[in-house]
């Protein structure tokens, strides 16, 4: 989703609530539609949906009669055309307006397609999977333009890695990943050499000892404006795996220092941090994920300190934050909620 | 009133008959002399033993006792939608897709791609309906066949495949569990069969306990240690009349033996090669183990691999252990096949019950146990077949409905173990499957 | 003397003579081995001779101080004159601590068989134990399961174990408490026995269907509820209170009105589901006293003060007068029917006082009984109890045994009954250490074998090596290789673990093994004190 021209710094003091409503699927991503009042979301029943986001009821309809083959995971849109990724591995450019396939890309991916990311001048869609691979597309063409690894394919306890987050920074510049394991690769989005390497183990647990298996991973990034910092969102250590009752948990670095400045865990509203949007000004992020719940919270950047924060429904999945930074639309398990901040 | 049982049952006795051949009587011991004997033996000098030798019940019993177990737990509750019985694209059915196998027809998830070109080995039931849905009980329901009864300790599986397919003066043991999570943790019971039939149980560590000498004897202090206690305790046994006594001494005779089947929880004796191919995984080091334990006779192995009750994130959960199990068990079928054992051994998946068609927030799915899956593989199964349909999406079975104790008979059957025969506690007769219930013919070679 | 008439229904006709011996005033083991005589003669069986008195020792030693003796017993009762050795040494044992111990352990053994390191629990058997509380007393404490501060908290256990599945609760109360399993009358009239059908299943349930334990693991009970079921004809019926014997208790509970009873419903779902519900209702009507009052009330058949019996005789003589002890009925009567009558009328008028029962039994010939069987014949049947049997040890009592035979306690006999005295304090520091040995023993139950384990434990832990068998300090290991001549070593070692001299094959054997390696004499007396711990002998009561 891209990131629109900050118009006005101001900070949020309370998380509210406006409306929620249901939705026959689960809704794994969103971009917003060249209407204001209107949003593309992907969802578990293999579709892309429109959604009229000013309806009192929103109800979601697919555009077209084309499917993905499995869970749509990834969608953004440049103009009238969208791209989706999914579990199929596939990806599709659509016309927006008809819904018509422009595009069908099978095997852009060998694995499960995790997310996509725009770049910011509409040009390269990235996209990464359990192939643990990185990709970028040419938006008009559809053909892939990079293929980057440097991400193990296997955890270090050998079973297979996942690779679940990807963001440009809102200059373009800098392409950032993270996986199942906790490492996040930043890279030049053009060259895709290697730019920076973070590590943040806490986020992946694996219990050797109870459950043999692990939980967590990396599951949200997010680049300030001017690209110096970096909020990695997923999970504190979870002792009982079978459930995603860690922490939430951000970290906050800058990047090109190789140093962490802040340091998020809230023991209260616990799970994944599934999305993360820096605020207008930078001043602030807000992180929306959940447990089996949703929540929607709002840190100050400069020392992480929680500003406001509020559960939302079920557990949310991905946000769209509006260019002031005063509301967003949050779509979780099967339903989609307006928050204003 | 009630049947007298007592000609064609077994009373729960270490060294009674164990043969349920109404008629034949042939005892067990004469049975092991004989065919330990070979032909060169004496015995075959008396005409009966050579009639016996030819007679199908013999070749039955001989069959029989060929026959092994390597149980695969897959404990905490597997989802049968990310392995057996996929629904790819119904609201239940995940985001996973199914693939074909070996077999025409079948397909299973894309989960286990290995395994699905081992189909032809394996029978799949996806109809188990078996209504409990705690891990507790369900764990006992399927190990035991049926629900516990408070005055009846029934025994698990385990403890009677090492009764009907063990050898008595066996120098390996008949019954090994291994359970190294804490999570779920069981060890078995052999229930009324009597500590006889308990299964030696490795957790923490892979060595049995109390299997190794102690460093400060000598071996032979060690056994002329044994010998002496052999001798002093002779007197007594004999004048105690008392199958608990007599108990005593064949535990200690068995002590030798077992010390020196140390030796096959030693993965370290395998080629690296072998090794490599079940990988180093501790599931696919523990199936090595089993391998070895059923190579040396060992009759019923245990392995257990927790920790599946994946309330929160079932896909990333079964994407980890899907992946063990698909790698290890097809290793181990290759490895039995190419050993030659695979026609001896029966290989079964099976867990305390299934998952739910529903997704819930965490993108977990939750205990269920109205319609779900297991497997079973390897001696007495008919390869190749998909037993039983679930409906659409997956939330009952709508053909072939079986319960733990139809598939305890199928288990029995497979391995030539009639599920009908019964033990007698006191007056009560005990089936070994529980009442009503009825092997799987589909599933039988 | 007062001539008793015969009591109890249907339950076996009285045998010829019993006249003589009905008297209530009749000593207990006298009654005792009147009857089983009576019984021999019968069968045309002969008794086998009485015990040695070092055999007898250590067999009522391990009944009623849950140990083997210590060699300070062995040597006081070897030092009285022959005739007086019972009566002192049975004396003695009842007076320790030992006694409270080992009746606690039998009692938590019967009552808990699944949970057997219940300390609360255990706590409260002891206390009852020792503050000579009557078995009916405990049977209410048991059942009131009520929440208390006081020594009476651990009685809570026998229904909280079983709260949450009301068929255990009842088949458990039943089985371990009247002696009868009704759980096949579940699903269908008994198969075998006319006498239980749906209705007393149903009917025993339904004093334990309103029992529920709150969120506070407070166990309560509810104002009203009932049990239905279907019989197989497919009706419908309702079951009432009904006891055993098929007495029906009126359900005296209040009625309520629609309104009142949504009210309640409400409040119980409180107490069920909610953490913040502190409060508890007890109605005063409650099914669960009402069955310990049935059942005590219950004078004809008296199932409850016959399984006690029944159940201590079991343990003490290793076979139950009613066998097997959960199926107490009509068609099987027991053995010694005119026996079980005594002593069950003798438990009762003696206000179920649980220790004269035991030492009735042990103080019989009967008990005393040798159990060696040396001729080629079948040996005679174990109900005709003309030959003592072979037991295998509780796990206690393996564990405690083991401690006493390898730690060498000291004890002075003419003070050791002393409460707070030096042995007092050693024995319960022995039944502490002794829990962290029971795991390695499975207790004996129908067809008990060894397992393989159990061996593989004796023949390689070290905690067995390094500490059962260590030589240093005053312990078993230590004083053997400190005895100045063999002959001294082996009558040391035989006494201290099987509580006998050895025979003389055995001591020939065993001097040729202490002989073979004198470079280590130590290595030897070692294993040959493992291979007597670790031999059958050491392993049951003979």
């Amino acid at each position: 989703m891209q990131q629109t021209e900050p118009t006005a710094a101001r900070t949020p003091d309370a998380v509210k609530v406006v409306k929620t409503h249901g939705l026959p699927a689960i809704p794994f991503c969103i971009a917003t539609a060249e209407s204001p009042g209107e949003a593309f979301v992907g969802m578990s029943d293999f579709a892309v949906h429109r959604i009229d986001l000013g309806a009192d009821k929103p109800e979601a309809s697919p555009i077209g009669e084309a499917r993905h083959g499995s869970y749509v995971t990834g969608i953004v849109r440049v103009g009238g055309t969208i791209v989706s990724g999914g579990y199929d591995g596939a990806l599709i450019w659509w016309d927006a307006g008809t819904g018509s396939v422009v595009r069908r890309v099978e095997g852009a991916h060998a694995k499960w397609i995790r997310r996509l990311a725009l770049s910011p001048d509409g040009t390269r869609v990235a996209s990464v999977a359990d192939d643990m691979r990185t990709r970028l597309w040419d938006v008009a063409t559809g053909g892939c333009v990079a293929d980057w690894g440097d991400n193990d394919v296997k955890t270090p306890h050998g079973y297979p890695s996942m690779l679940y987050a990807v963001a440009f920074s809102p200059d373009g510049r800098f392409l950032a990943t993270g996986s199942k394991t906790g490492l996040v690769l930043v890279r030049d989005a053009a060259s895709g050499s290697i730019a920076g390497r973070l590590e943040t183990p806490v986020m992946y647990t694996w219990d050797p000892k109870a459950r043999n298996h692990s939980i967590g991973g990396i599951r949200s990034l997010a680049f300030s404006s001017d690209a110096t910092l970096l909020a990695v969102g997923g999970m504190g250590k979870v002792g009982n795996i079978d459930h995603l009752e860690g922490a939430s948990r951000i970290e906050l670095f800058e990047w090109q220092a190789q140093s962490r400045r802040a340091e998020i865990e809230d023991t209260k509203y616990k799970g994944l941090v599934e999305a993360l949007r820096f605020g207008p000004g930078d001043g602030w992020l807000v992180a929306a994920g959940g447990d089996n719940g949703g929540f929607v919270s709002a840190y100050a950047t400069s020392d992480g300190r929680l500003l406001a924060q509020e559960k939302v429904g079920n557990h949310i999945h991905d946000i769209l934050l509006a260019a002031d930074g005063a509301s967003l639309v949050a779509v979780g398990h099967q339903q989609i909620s307006t928050v204003t901040l | 009133m009630h049947p007298d049982h007592t000609g064609r049952g077994t009373t729960v006795h270490p060294q009674g008959s164990g043969v349920a051949q109404p008629g034949s009587g042939i005892s067990r011991r004469r049975l092991l002399a004989m065919s330990a004997a070979g032909v060169a033996s004496p015995l075959v000098a008396d005409m009966s033993a050579i009639r016996l030798l030819r007679s199908p019940a013999f070749a039955a019993e001989l069959r029989k006792q060929e026959r092994r177990v390597i149980l695969l737990w897959l404990a905490g509750g597997a989802s049968q939608f990310e392995t057996w019985d996929p629904k790819p694209g119904v609201k239940t059915g995940g985001p996973f897709r199914a693939i074909p196998t070996d077999v025409p027809g079948i397909h299973i998830s894309e989960l286990l791609p290995g395994l699905a070109q081992r189909m032809r080995h394996t029978a799949v039931i996806r109809s188990l309906n078996t209504k409990i849905a705690d891990h507790g009980t369900a764990a006992e329901l399927m190990e035991c066949g049926r629900r516990n009864d408070p005055s009846v300790r029934f025994p698990d599986i385990g403890a009677i495949v090492a009764r009907e397919l063990g050898r008595l003066e066996s120098t390996v043991p008949d019954y090994v569990s291994l359970y190294t999570s804490t999570e779920g943790r069981r060890k078995g019971t052999s229930g009324f069969l009597g500590a006889r039939y308990s299964p030696m149980f490795l957790s923490e560590s892979m060595t049995p306990p109390n299997i190794l000498r102690l460093e400060n004897l000598t071996d032979v202090d060690h056994h002329d240690r044994a010998a002496l206690r052999d001798a002093l305790a002779r007197r007594f046994t004999a004048e105690s009349r008392s199958l608990a006594v007599d108990s005593h001494l064949s535990a200690y005779q068995r002590v030798q033996g077992m010390m020196a089947s140390a030796d096959l929880f030693d993965i370290g004796r395998e080629p690296e090669s072998v090794r490599a191919r079940y990988g180093s995984t501790q599931f696919g080091e523990q199936c090595l183990i089993a391998r070895r334990l059923v190579e040396a006779g060992v009759p019923f192995v245990k392995v257990a691999r927790a920790w599946w009750d994946s309330h929160g994130q079932n896909f990333e959960t079964h994407q980890e252990l899907c992946a063990d199990l698909d790698h290890c068990m097809s290793a181990l079928l290759d490895d039995l096949r190419a050993r030659g054992l695979l026609e001896h051994t029966l290989v079964i998946t099976l867990g305390e019950f299934g998952r739910t068609p529903g997704i819930n927030a965490s993108l977990g799915r939750d205990h269920f146990a109205s319609a779900w899956s297991c497997s079973l593989s390897g001696a007495g199964v008919r390869g190749g077949v998909a037993y039983g349909k679930t409906d659409k999406e997956g939330h009952t079975v709508v053909e072939g409905e079986a319960s733990a104790g139809d598939l305890f008979a199928t288990i029995l059957a497979s391995l030539g173990i009639d599920p009908e025969h019964e033990y007698m506690l006191g007056s009560r007769p005990v089936p070994l499957a529980d009442f009503g219930s009825e092997p799987i013919t589909e599933v039988l070679a | 003397m007062v001539l008793l008439v015969g009591l109890g229904p249907a339950t076996g006709s009285l045998p010829a003579g019993a006249a003589e011996w009905l008297p209530a005033t009749t000593d207990p083991p006298r009654a005792i081995d009147h009857a089983v005589g009576q019984h021999l003669e019968k069968a045309g069986i002969t008794a086998a001779p009485a015990a040695d008195w070092p055999t007898l020792l250590r067999r009522t030693a391990l009944d009623l101080a849950g140990r083997i003796p210590t060699l300070a017993e062995y040597e006081w009762l070897e030092s009285l004159p022959e005739a007086e050795r019972r009566l002192a040494m049975v004396d003695h044992l009842m007076a320790l601590v030992d006694f409270d111990l080992h009746l606690r352990n039998g009692l938590d053994e019967l009552l808990l068989p699944n949970n057997p390191h219940n300390g609360e629990f255990r706590d409260y058997l002891l206390w009852a134990v020792q503050s000579r509380r009557s078995w009916d007393q405990m049977f209410r404490d048991l059942m009131a399961a009520r929440p208390s501060e006081g020594p009476e908290k651990g009685a809570v256990h026998f229904v909280r174990s079983r709260v949450r599945d009301v068929d255990e609760l009842t088949n458990d109360t039943a089985i371990l408490l009247f002696g009868v399993n009704v759980s096949c009358a579940k699903c269908h009239d008994h198969p075998l026995v006319d006498q239980w059908q749906q209705q007393h299943f149903y009917g025993m349930q339904a004093f334990f269907s309103r029992t529920f334990m709150t969120r506070q693991n407070v166990v309560t009970e509810r104002p009203f509820g009932q049990v239905t079921f279907k019989t197989t004809a497919g009706e419908d019926k309702t079951a009432s209170l009904t006891f055993l014997n098929g007495v029906t208790i009126e359900d005296r509970s209040p009625t309520f009105t629609e309104e009142e009873r949504k009210r309640l419903e409400e409040q119980l779902r409180k107490m069920e589901q909610s953490d913040k519900v502190g409060y508890v209702i007890f109605p005063d009507f409650s099914p669960r006293r009402e069955l310990v009052e049935a059942a005590i009330k219950d004078t004809e058949q008296r199932f409850f003060p016959r399984n006690i019996v029944n159940r201590i005789w079991q343990r003490l003589m290793g076979v139950a007068l009613v066998d097997p002890p959960d199926q107490m009925h009509a068609g099987n009567p027991p053995s010694h029917p005119e026996l079980m009558d005594w002593l069950t009328r003798d438990l009762v008028d003696q206000r179920y006082d649980l220790r004269r029962l035991v030492r009735g039994i042990v103080l019989s010939d009967a008990y005393a009984r040798s159990s060696r069987w040396t001729s080629a014949d079948t040996p005679p049947p174990p109900a005709s109890y003309a030959l003592a049997a072979t037991r295998p040890l509780t796990p206690r009592q393996m564990a405690t045994s083991l401690l006493v035979a390898s730690r060498g306690t000291a004890m002075d006999v003419a003070t050791a009954a002393e409460p707070g005295g030096t042995w007092s304090r050693q024995r319960l520091d022995l039944e502490n250490q002794a829990g962290g040995w029971v795991r390695e023993f499975e207790y004996p139950v129908e067809g008990f074998q060894v397992a393989v384990d159990e061996a593989l434990f004796m023949s390689n832990n070290e905690r067995v090596q390094n500490d059962l068998l260590r030589d240093t300090g005053d312990s078993l290991v230590g004083r053997l290789k400190a005895s100045a001549t063999d002959d001294a070593l082996l009558r040391h070692v035989w006494r201290s673990v099987l509580t006998r001299d050895p025979s003389a094959d055995e001591a020939a054997a065993a001097t040729e093994w202490l002989a073979r390696h004198p470079a280590d004499r130590l290595g030897s007396i070692r294993s040959l004190a493992w291979a007597l711990i670790a031999g059958p002998e050491a392993r049951f009561a003979r």
